[in-house]
């Protein structure tokens, strides 16, 4: 993934004021853990005025009209996952409003850390640990308990 | 790359992680370049909608098998030259 794109895209989003948590690899790689991924995953605060924001931060990184069809009537309907591959970059963008009956943005633990000087949202290690130890990914249950041994963590 | 000792395996996870500040950007950013050089991975462009997390992670399994038989190809074919 490219390092400075990704900055990029949360600087975006922390100056227009998306509400947002990240988690997946990339919370991964900024609790300390530095590891390959292809893709950024956030989980957003699930309101028709954020969506549009997550817009308006995402059309200040590319141009590209395909951003218009991220729609509130989506992430807060039928469609609660939309991935987002921007016109050429290897990288995409994963939005979640909810994730099962388990998981939804007010839920979910989180703290702002620094990126390379770039405020971030980021679920806790113990969140992220929750939200990857009883996944069927074999690569998410590497992750959870790498998390678990680093950071001391056990069910709970 | 300097050599690194350990007296346990349990000592190289240790050394995996970093606290957070210049070390671990650096380390993240060493990852992330050589990841991509070397996969060069690609996803078509647009917007995907999903009903359910499953159906995503099913999206992302396509990816990379086609991203996997992308850089077999490559591979295969920098062998033959």
């Amino acid at each position: 993934m490219d390092y400075d794109l990704t900055k990029r895209v949360l600087e975006a989003l922390h100056r227009h004021g998306v509400a947002y948590k990240v988690f997946g690899a990339v919370a991964l790689n900024l609790h300390g853990l530095a590891r390959a991924t292809e893709d950024l995953d956030i989980f957003i605060d699930p309101t028709a005025e954020n969506i549009a924001r997550l817009r308006d931060a995402l059309r200040s990184v590319f141009d590209d009209p395909s951003i218009d069809e991220i729609t509130a009537d989506d992430l807060l309907g039928e469609y609660p996952a939309v991935q987002y591959a921007p016109p050429t970059e290897g990288f995409h963008l994963d939005i979640l409003t909810r994730l099962g009956e388990r998981f939804d943005y007010a839920g979910l633990d989180a703290e702002t850390v620094d990126f390379d000087g770039v405020p971030v949202t980021v679920v806790t290690a113990r969140t992220l640990f929750e939200m990857k130890k009883d996944t069927v990914r074999a690569k998410d249950r590497g992750d959870a308990e790498a998390l678990a041994r680093r950071f001391k963590l056990g069910d709970s | 790359m300097p050599v690194r000792k350990f007296r346990d395996v349990s000592e190289m996870e240790d050394a995996l992680w970093h606290e957070r500040g210049p070390a671990l950007f650096a380390a993240i950013r060493r990852v992330w370049d050589f990841a991509a050089r070397t996969v060069q991975p690609r996803f078509p462009h647009g917007v995907y909608r999903h009903r359910s997390v499953e159906e995503m992670n099913a999206q992302d399994e396509r990816w990379a098998q086609a991203n996997f038989d992308a850089f077999h190809v490559r591979r295969v074919s920098r062998s033959q030259r």
